[in-house]
């Protein structure tokens, strides 16, 4: 397949997943849904089924509303209407994972209204820092395996495990290898293009994916190339509408880094080979970078963000603030004066799953790119 | 009890306490003592057993909010880019910090911050923003959702228990000093009876009429919240509970005259608003007498085993189980206090009291019959409280309950 080709595949897909996930529904396999963050679809694989991280959906709110307060945040809002509403026949199961209050009662609505053969939720430390957490994870991510045993009646074997890490590592590793040509040489392929192959992870069997992301490292130019653009760092937790992307695009700004949940976070902390393949599990959660609502030890949350500009050599930060996630309200003003003091340029967007983020938002958008190429070219 | 103790009333008694306190709190510093802020459900008894002074933000910023000190705090907070959005126990806090502004002359600065997150999580976040500014250590006591699974639930008691003897590393390390677990032992006896006790003054709110409203339950609550785990605490509620038997109990004198409706409470209080709506309650005979709010503190502790028992008791508050069982724990209050009424507050500050209300109304409504009324406002922040519109919905609400209770008199309705 030609780059245009095998980048079609994937925006298609990750635009709207569910006719692929159909046509593998059809093939026989389960489709077992995940909202944000952590779950280990790894485990969910090994198990002989499908897993899926629910990203939401930016069509019109409908059936959610009803079930929800006002000012329940936009991602869950989404999360809730895709399935409830215009996906309710498209999933056997869900492993639900609480890392906030909105995940742990969403968990519990879910399960009223919601209707699958197999619910679990996936209990995540929200602390990082100790022992007692590491021991925590272990033990969930062991009620996890023998949930999913008991639901597929046959038991998930080391050697399965191992198969599904070296799967979903082979995935992480060419997304890492594409993001690094990327950084290289910009142009290669659009900021929109990148993330529709992240996000495409979150949705497809890695034996599918795998030869697809191979074939487009295979044809993409690979000499380090300057497109002149200004380099930009993307912090948050998830970007939406992806059009937000084209928009970046547009305005010639290209991605260096990030410190994203679906981004970099997801691909960039493979499991690593141990002789316990739960202890795996855990070493690799652990290694992961930040997540807003999970404690991490000090400031590491603005530390790593910090690092990760410093090292892309990046021109500007955007941030990216979903309406109404209450972490991100309390990260938000520390991390601006931080990025003051540092002299780091930030933009912080306030986004929306249904807002067709047009006007408002492309015009500071504008006005941000242009503060970072008179910054760049002045000084 | 000496003589003059003995003549005190409990709410005399309770100042009191209230007032040595946070007096006690303002000189710690000097008298070489260390300050934790902690949250309303927490292990605050390892605390006490370790000589370390808890304060409680959150109780801190219910006296700003009856002060109504709220919107002028929350707004100078929102000029630094905190959105309005957030709990108002939390904005009232930060606000305090920005403007120096209390009606207790403010509370001393943390040395150890611990949050527990049964409660909500909010206040991790809270008291991240806290640790930052006063570079204080902050440590979270996490209690996974404590479902409905009894091997899951063993694994999440021994993980909160594990996470207890690390918090008793980090109080060592705080004041190079051992912790000493038979003071602990001592300091959960006080518990065990402080909540017995408290309870027991709870439980008072079956009797016909009742003795006591949901205010009086809140207001009573302080003493437990910030003072469990200690002697005085104890002798409060014996006082109280003794007080408002021979009172009220042995007279037959309900809070209310002519108490016809006796209803539940969802949520926290409307703190700065709670005696308005006691009083246009009672104009039509209607009395809140409950709610698992003013229950997060009637814990069941067994000193012989403290570690275990603190881990059981704080990882299975009505804010961190499942929703069935939570209407569960409210279904148990409508048998035992004979309620006919519920009254739903969606708090836009309390996401994680609030999320799940549209179920958790259909599960309590179909068990009960009792319709259920859900309004929306806010706990402190009187700019999202709208008082004709709330004041219209309960009114007509009470006019529905007058209306059945009118068919069903008349058997017209089952």
């Amino acid at each position: 397949m030609k780059k245009e080709e095998i980048l079609k595949t994937l925006h298609d897909i990750s635009a709207d997943p569910f006719p692929y996930l159909r046509s593998k529904r059809e093939s026989g396999l389960k489709i077992i849904g995940s909202p944000l963050a952590d779950v280990p679809s790894e485990m969910i694989y090994a198990a002989g089924l499908l897993p899926v991280t629910i990203l939401g959906t930016n069509k019109p709110i409908v059936k959610a509303g009803a079930h929800l307060p006002d000012n329940a945040c936009s991602l869950s809002r989404s999360n809730l209407e895709l399935v409830l509403n215009y996906h309710p026949d498209d999933f056997d199961g869900f492993v639900f994972p609480q890392v906030c209050d909105t995940t742990q009662h969403l968990s519990d609505i879910w399960k009223m209204t919601i209707s699958s053969e197999f619910f679990t939720s996936f209990l995540i430390p929200r602390q990082v820092d100790r022992k007692s957490a590491r021991h925590w994870f272990y033990a969930e991510t062991s009620r996890l395996r023998e949930n999913l045993e008991r639901y597929t009646g046959s038991p998930i074997t080391d050697e399965a495990l191992r198969e599904s890490f070296r799967l979903f590592n082979e995935g992480r590793r060419l997304l890492r290898e594409i993001y690094q040509i990327k950084r290289e040489a910009p142009g290669v392929i659009s900021d929109r293009q990148l993330f529709d192959l992240i996000r495409s992870f979150c949705y497809m069997d890695p034996k599918d994916h795998i030869p697809l992301l191979q074939e487009l490292i295979d044809v993409l130019p690979k000499e380090p190339s300057d497109d002149g653009n200004v380099k930009v760092v993307l912090s948050g937790i998830v970007v939406e509408p992806a059009q937000l992307f084209d928009i970046l695009d547009e305005l010639k700004v290209s991605i260096v880094g990030d410190d994203l949940t679906v981004g970099s976070r997801m691909i960039a902390y493979d499991v690593p080979d141990r002789e316990d393949v739960i202890e795996a599990l855990t070493e690799r959660h652990f290694a992961k970078s930040p997540f807003s609502p999970i404690r991490d030890v000090g400031t590491r949350l603005y530390d790593f963000l910090l690092q990760v500009v410093e090292e892309t050599h990046a021109d500007g930060v955007i941030y990216f603030h979903i309406k109404f996630c209450e972490s991100q309200d309390y990260d938000l003003p520390d991390m601006k004066r931080i990025m003051r003091e540092r002299k780091i340029p930030m933009i912080v967007l306030d986004t929306e799953y249904q807002s067709v983020t047009k006007a408002q938002t492309k015009t500071r958008l504008e006005a941000f790119v242009e503060s970072l190429y008179g910054e760049r070219d002045n000084g | 009890m000496d003589e003059a103790k003995q003549k005190m009333t409990a709410k005399e008694f309770s100042k009191q306490l209230t007032k040595k306190y946070y007096e006690g709190a303002k000189h710690a510093h000097e008298e070489g003592k260390f300050i934790a802020y902690t949250t309303a459900v927490s292990p605050a008894e390892l605390f006490y057993a370790h000589d370390v002074i808890p304060i409680y933000p959150e109780n801190h910023s219910v006296m700003m909010i009856t002060h109504r000190m709220t919107a002028e705090l929350s707004e100078s907070i929102e000029r630094k880019g905190y959105t309005s959005h957030l709990c108002a126990y939390a904005r009232s806090d930060l606000g305090f910090r920005e403007l120096h502004k209390s009606p207790i002359g403010g509370i001393p600065e943390p040395d150890f911050l611990l949050a527990c997150n049964a409660q909500c999580f909010t206040l991790t976040k809270w008291f991240e923003v806290l640790s930052r500014r006063y570079n204080a250590p902050l440590f979270v006591f996490d209690t996974p959702q404590f479902i409905r699974d009894k091997r899951a639930r063993e694994e999440i008691i021994k993980y909160v228990m594990e996470q207890i003897y690390e918090m008793i590393e980090s109080l060592e390390n705080l004041t190079g000093k051992k912790f000493d677990f038979d003071r602990l032992k001592e300091v959960v006896e006080y518990s065990r009876q402080a909540s017995i006790l408290y309870k027991a003054y709870l439980d008072m709110a079956a009797y016909k009429p009742s003795p006591i409203s949901i205010f009086d339950a809140l207001i009573n609550m302080a003493i437990t919240v910030y003072l469990r785990g200690t002697p005085e605490a104890v002798e409060f509620y014996k006082l109280l509970i003794d007080e408002t038997m021979e009172n009220k109990v042995k007279k037959g004198i309900g809070v209310i005259p002519n108490e016809k409706y006796r209803l539940y409470w969802e949520n926290l209080p409307i703190w700065f608003k709670f005696r308005d709506h006691f009083n246009l309650l009672a104009s039509y005979g209607a009395v809140i007498l409950t709610s698992l709010y003013v229950h997060a503190w009637s814990y069941d502790f067994d000193p012989s085993d403290p570690v275990r028992t603190l881990a059981e008791n704080y990882a299975s508050v009505f804010s961190n189980v499942e929703l069935e069982e939570r209407a569960e724990m409210a279904l148990d209050l409508f048998r035992r206090y004979s309620l006919n009424g519920n009254l739903m507050f969606l708090n836009r500050s309390c996401k994680a009291v609030s999320f799940a209300i549209h179920e958790l109304r259909d599960i309590i409504t179909k068990k009960t019959g009792v319709p259920a009324l859900v309004f929306e406002s806010d706990m402190g922040d009187p700019r999202f409280y709208s008082e004709s519109q709330i004041r219209t919905r309960i009114e007509a609400y009470l006019e529905t309950l007058d209306q059945l209770s009118f068919e069903r008199e008349r058997g017209l309705v089952a």
